[in-house]
């Protein structure tokens, strides 16, 4: 071939970014509707199916630089997957109940806080194990110039991070959580791959300190000024007569502090992404992740606003919703040598989603 | 005519010009506007998408291979494979047949699952719910009642009652609490608060009589595959493992079973010449207590396994029959026994 191929993100300064959403929600909404149908009269076994259309839906729609990804998975091995995790993972469960139960019968509390203890630790590190399996399974099925992603690692030793890493994470009243996060990011990420070249994230946690602190004090401080407020407030409804009031304010008082922390959390998770995106690269692209805390806070209550006004049938959209939001916040920048870029050698996985499915986790 | 078209190799990002045509022995024939050609047998041809500028086929033997026909397809159409929407068991019967055979599929196995435990329970041999259950229980954690003179007392009670009820293990329990329970394996436990609510041995006996009851019917078998059983279902349709499951400890059987037993302790209170008013007066006694403390009280533990209506107190005081010659179940210095059972 003499024609060299090569692609190039668009500079920063240019309006045009790398990734465009090109979905809509009409186009979207058959396909959701005859998913819950499906869903409904399969008695929710369809559901992988319906995941399947979904993602390929999205993927289809998105565009990263000169053309669109792809999604290649398929409804009937996330079935598979899931059936099978499930034959190994359900007689577990149900053996360790047992063991418990009659444990607990016999009165042994120590042996029973044991079992309890060990089987919560093995739970912690699958959940590990599942969540790096989820990511290499998705990039193993997304495609983009006829190139897929993956891993050739299988998330074993992910699992043991993730597991002593979270456990200290909440030590010390769980002060060194973003530590955790970021940490684990760079863990997890570092072992995925996209075509022959390796995805690399070296994202550090300084500066998160900050807003992870606001997280613990804005509740904290909020509390103490209601209480201030409210008890003067309160002695002042009930010496006016007016108990109905007092019990408003406490209301009042209760939403102030519930808002303040999810705005502290928001802004926080905001920031952490934003981090975590911008020190991850791959094969010479650079990645931005441009969500501000107030586009977090338009996703969340215009998906809530959603689905109150169209009666619940807004959550059909809670996955197109995020996946727009991702990737209209997401931009990049570099070139990539089309000529370079080769085929991943890292294995497909074949247990698609189970052990995620399995623990009800997300991925990223 | 040629199609125009793309195509990615697979292997290579690259994106290569081609123009398609139709192949004389079936597939199709490709030509690289950069030189080369390729075939493809139409066995592996498989569509993938629809986009605006034309369709997308893929192959199921390479993965990656992409060819976009970006021109009219016009006479290798026929060429081309059909495309997949719902999946391929849907797209082949349609959707609306495919959603009434569901629904039907469906509503059978609802049904199916909820006759299942019943039908299969008479088929789990004794002896592995035996072995099933006496691991369960065990010693009980060393709280099995001992006193000889109350054990004998028990025994005599359950034989009074059941001439093989030998193979059972009935047992008091010193845990504070009004309860009575049948256990995996033929084991019957009474809890030894209930001896002091109770007047008398006749009551002992109508409780006893319950339980028993649930293990003749095998409603412990039944509860155990349905606890099983549900679980599985809820995490398929649930999809997490860790909710289903944890509702095995507390065995809870159906209205129905609860009057089949009833029904059971009544032909067998009958049939021992035991009244069935101290039972009648027991229920009665604990409903009333109910109305006081509230059902979470832990010593009315015997009202959150056994709802007490007063279509159960009812049932009893109606089966006494005027004129029987009832006679007390055990003696006053067995029933003396029995309550001191465990001190």
């Amino acid at each position: 071939m003499n024609d060299m191929q090569g692609v190039s993100a668009p500079a920063e300064a240019e309006p045009e970014s790398a990734f465009i959403f090109e979905g809509s929600w009409r186009e979207y909404l058959p396909i959701a509707l005859t998913n819950l149908l499906l869903i409904v009269v399969t008695l929710g076994i369809y559901r992988f199916w319906a995941k399947a259309r979904e993602r390929r839906y999205l993927w289809s729609r998105t565009r990263f630089i000169d053309d669109r990804l792809e999604w290649t998975g398929t409804g009937k091995e996330m079935f598979i997957g899931f059936v099978v995790v499930m034959l190994v993972l359900g007689p577990l469960f149900f053996g360790v109940r047992l063991l418990i139960e009659a444990l607990t019968i016999r009165g042994q509390g120590g042996a029973v806080a044991l079992v309890g203890l060990t089987s919560y630790l093995v739970f912690f590190y699958l959940i590990g194990v599942a969540q790096f399996r989820a990511i290499r399974y998705r990039l193993s099925r997304s495609y983009w110039h006829g190139i897929r992603g993956g891993s050739s690692d299988g998330g074993w030793g992910y699992g043991y991070q993730y597991l002593w890493k979270t456990i200290a994470g909440g030590l010390v009243l769980g002060l060194l959580i973003p530590w955790k996060m970021a940490n684990l990011w760079n863990d997890r990420w570092n072992k995925m791959s996209f075509g022959q070249h390796p995805i690399e994230a070296g994202a550090s946690w300084e500066g998160l300190m900050g807003r992870w602190l606001l997280v613990y004090a804005v509740p904290i401080g909020a509390l103490i000024l209601t209480i201030v407020a409210g008890r003067m407030f309160v002695v002042a409804a009930i010496a006016g007569g007016s108990p109905g009031m007092a019990a408003a304010a406490g209301v009042v008082a209760i939403l102030i502090v519930y808002l303040g922390f999810l705005l502290a959390s928001l802004s926080y998770y905001a920031a952490y992404y934003r981090q975590m995106v911008e020190a991850t690269s791959w094969g010479g692209i650079d990645f931005v992740f441009t969500a501000r805390t107030k586009d977090w806070l338009k996703l969340i209550f215009g998906t809530i606003g959603l689905i109150i006004v169209t009666l619940g049938v807004g959550f059909l959209f809670v996955g197109y919703r995020n996946w727009s939001f991702a990737v209209r916040h997401l931009e990049a920048t570099g070139e990539i040598n089309l000529d370079t870029l080769l085929q991943s050698q890292a294995a497909a996985p074949r247990e698609a989603e189970g052990f995620a499915d399995a623990f009800d986790i997300g991925a990223f | 005519m040629a199609v125009p078209g793309w195509l990615y190799d697979g292997s290579s990002a690259v994106r290569r010009t081609v123009e398609v045509r139709a192949s004389a022995g079936g597939g199709l024939d490709i030509e690289f506007a950069d030189g080369g050609a390729d075939h493809v047998p139409g066995e592996a041809l498989c569509h993938i998408e629809s986009r605006r500028d034309g369709d997308v086929y893929g192959r199921t033997d390479i993965a990656g291979w992409r060819l976009g026909l970006t021109g009219p397809v016009g006479e290798i159409a026929e060429a081309l494979p059909g495309r997949q929407k719902y999946g391929r068991w849907i797209d082949r019967t349609g959707l609306v047949p495919s959603i009434l055979i569901a629904l039907a599929i469906s509503a059978a196995v609802l049904f199916g699952a909820d006759r299942f435990p019943a039908a299969v329970a008479p088929y789990v041999p004794a002896s592995w719910e035996k072995k099933f259950g006496d691991a369960l229980v065990g010693d009980f954690g060393g709280r099995f009642c001992t006193n000889a003179d109350g054990q004998a007392a028990l025994r005599k009670l359950a034989r009074e009652l059941s001439s093989d009820s030998d193979r059972l293990n009935i047992r008091v329990v010193h845990v504070p609490i009004v309860n009575a329970a049948a256990l995996p394996g033929g084991n019957i436990v009474i809890f030894d608060k209930l001896l002091e609510q109770a007047s008398g041995p006749d009551a002992v006996a109508g409780v006893l009589a319950h339980e028993m009851g649930h293990v003749q019917e095998r409603h412990v078998t039944q509860a155990m595959i349905r606890e099983f059983g549900f679980s599985a279902l809820i995490s398929v349709l649930g999809g997490s493992a860790g909710s289903g499951i944890d509702t095995l400890g507390s065995l809870h059987y159906s209205r129905g079973a609860e009057a089949q037993a009833d029904g059971d302790a009544i032909v067998t209170l009958r049939r021992a010449g035991i009244s069935p008013a101290p039972t009648a007066d027991f229920f009665h006694s604990l409903a009333e207590q109910e109305k006081i403390f509230g059902r979470a009280d832990a010593a009315l533990g015997y009202l959150s396994t056994h709802p007490l209506t007063a279509e159960r107190e009812a049932r009893f005081r109606a089966s006494a029959v005027n004129g029987t010659a009832y006679r007390p179940s055990l003696s006053p210095e067995e029933w003396a026994a029995l309550s001191n059972i465990c001190h």
